[in-house]
């Protein structure tokens, strides 16, 4: 498997509209085609091996499943873990001769995108300290009373922005990735120590995606009760996902129930029983 | 009297939808894409270029929060806009307060419930449709999520229009608060389900006997005792790094690194690789 001009090119462009803050706007860019399980579809489409880019796809998406950036700090770019990192390992694990499926491909994925992930922040700085030079003009064009101007500022000129700090880092380090890939097989040897660790780290990395998650959500000691009951409902009584959440949904639903009882003056609960309805 | 036109509020909702934060920075954030929305509104509600500019002006002032959730602010200034167009009594102090009271609150409900629960519930789902590679876990979450989203914003922008300042209560009310503890809930057990299904850390280390027969195989006995447990414990581990160490999710991940390089080692770690 090798990336050639197009292909890169179509990566690059992908880039520029995943990104936070993205070309795509905030729903379908970031949050749709950022996602690494979606980008693993979309460059599984641009390589010509889609099972393989899902799969690799999913493994990284465990990790960056609670990807939130609040007020604007990023820990890790999604441009550059999905259409950087995913296409590189794809070519690695097609040049091991992997299909995607073995937990080495994946383990790899997920290493080879957190890093890219990672270093990928600089992405991010750049494009929203280019986006500054547009908005300052903006800012002069409106107090001349030039409001149609924001049209070019909002939607036209960050393309610029995009250009520079995503569509050409994406397309060279696309373009050079066959080489790149080259380079590690032949220093770093598989049974050595070094890539041990890089694997081991693979499957260790996505604990971390899933923590800050529950730092989010578990606010008291028994919150880890719940956290535990989908935890075995999937491990010792093997429902899958989708089990999972309509199980999960109903608890949520009696939650709320109880919830709204709670909150009624306590004479009126046994008479309230029908005005559920109130809008809200 | 006034009244916005519903051409009028639906191009002023698709330029937030798609434009919120097509031109951000760290000093504007969303300011722009603020203003870009209310552009159609003031256009139809003001005649004269002056008055435009002026009123436009009132939105220049820094905004940021979670974009989706944000729609319903977009949607109050809105309504604030066509009342102060008509003659009532609201300045832009009125405006901008309502928008910083709510830029923080809404910010603290769009991380942790949409982008914090949601998304990870539907990620989850989708996880579980693309076993083998299948592209319908990512086809399901592309429609799934942008067509639910594009609704819910699009409600919360007219839910907003049609209160103006009275939505506030709504959005911090007690009856918001059960639902999104219950929804916090559903989260959880999905967080649950992903970590046993998706995350697969095991151990390779055994104890041998003179003659090389094994005498404990620790991933056996663990799986006796509670299955996928090494995963549940190097989350518990990193929860507690994070939330109770207070360490960013980098330094973490660095530690892992030499959790793996050492686990290696000692043997306890062996990915079983080979050409």
């Amino acid at each position: 498997m090798t990336i050639n001009v197009v292909q890169a090119a179509l990566l690059g462009l992908c880039a520029c509209l995943s990104s936070m803050p993205g070309l795509g706007g905030t729903t379908f860019g970031n949050y749709t085609l950022g996602r690494p399980l979606v980008a693993g579809l979309v460059v599984g489409l641009i390589l010509g091996n889609v099972p393989m880019g899902i799969m690799l796809g999913a493994a990284v998406q465990v990790v960056y499943i609670a990807l939130v950036t609040p007020g604007g700090t990023v820990s890790a770019d999604v441009r550059a873990i999905s259409y950087i990192g995913i296409p590189l390992a794809m070519l690695y694990a097609a040049g091991m001769g992997w299909t995607g499926a073995e937990s080495e491909a994946q383990n790899f994925a997920v290493t080879m995108a957190a890093t890219v992930g990672t270093l990928g922040t600089v992405l991010f700085y750049g494009t929203a300290t280019m986006n500054l030079i547009w908005q300052h003009w903006g800012m002069n064009q409106v107090d001349q009373g030039k409001l149609d101007s924001l049209y070019l500022v909002d939607w036209v000129f960050p393309w610029i922005s995009h250009i520079v700090c995503s569509f050409i880092p994406t397309f060279i380090i696309c373009l050079m990735g066959s080489s790149m890939v080259q380079v590690i097989k032949d220093y770093l040897p598989m049974d050595g120590l070094a890539m041990k660790t890089l694997f081991t780290v693979g499957s260790l990395l996505p604990s971390v995606g899933v923590a800050i998650l529950l730092k989010q959500v578990i606010s008291k000691p028994v919150d880890f009760l719940t956290f535990f009951f989908g935890f075995t409902l999937c491990a010792f009584m093997h429902l899958n996902l989708i089990g999972c959440a309509i199980v999960g949904g109903f608890f949520a639903i009696m939650n709320y129930n109880i919830r709204v009882l709670a909150l009624r003056p306590v004479a009126a609960v046994g008479a309230a029983a029908d005005d559920d309805e109130e809008d809200i | 009297m006034k009244t916005l036109s519903k051409k009028t509020l639906s191009k002023s909702f698709n330029h937030w939808f798609y434009g919120n934060l097509t031109c951000f920075s760290q000093e504007h954030m969303q300011t722009f894409g603020y203003m870009l929305s209310m552009l159609p509104v003031i256009k139809e509600l003001y005649d004269t270029n002056e008055e435009r500019t002026q009123k436009l002006k009132t939105y220049s002032t820094f905004f940021n929060t979670e974009p989706q959730v944000g729609s319903v602010v977009v949607g109050i200034t809105t309504g604030m806009e066509e009342a102060r167009a008509n003659g009532e009594d609201v300045d832009d102090e009125t405006i901008n307060g309502i928008r910083a009271g709510l830029m923080g609150p809404l910010a603290g409900i769009g991380d942790s419930l949409v982008v914090g629960t949601l998304l990870p519930i539907l990620l989850g789902i989708a996880l579980g449709l693309s076993g083998g590679g299948s592209p319908l876990g990512a086809i399901f979450y592309i429609l799934v999520w942008n067509i639910g989203m594009y609704f819910l914003m699009r409600f919360m922008y007219f839910k907003g229009y049609e209160l103006g300042g009275k939505a506030v209560e709504v959005l911090v009310g007690e009856k918001a608060n059960a639902i999104r503890e219950s929804i916090i809930m559903l989260g959880t057990m999905v967080i649950g389900g992903v970590t046993a299904s998706w995350i697969n850390i095991t151990t390779s280390f055994k104890m041998l006997n003179s003659e090389g027969g094994v005498i404990v195989d620790l991933q056996k006995t663990l799986d006796d005792v509670y299955p996928s447990l090494l995963s549940a414990v190097f989350v518990l581990i990193c929860w507690y790094l994070l939330s109770k160490k207070r360490m960013s999710p980098l330094l973490v991940m660095l530690i892992l690194v030499a959790v793996a390089f050492v686990g290696v080692l000692v043997g306890f770690f062996d990915p079983g690789l080979s050409y």
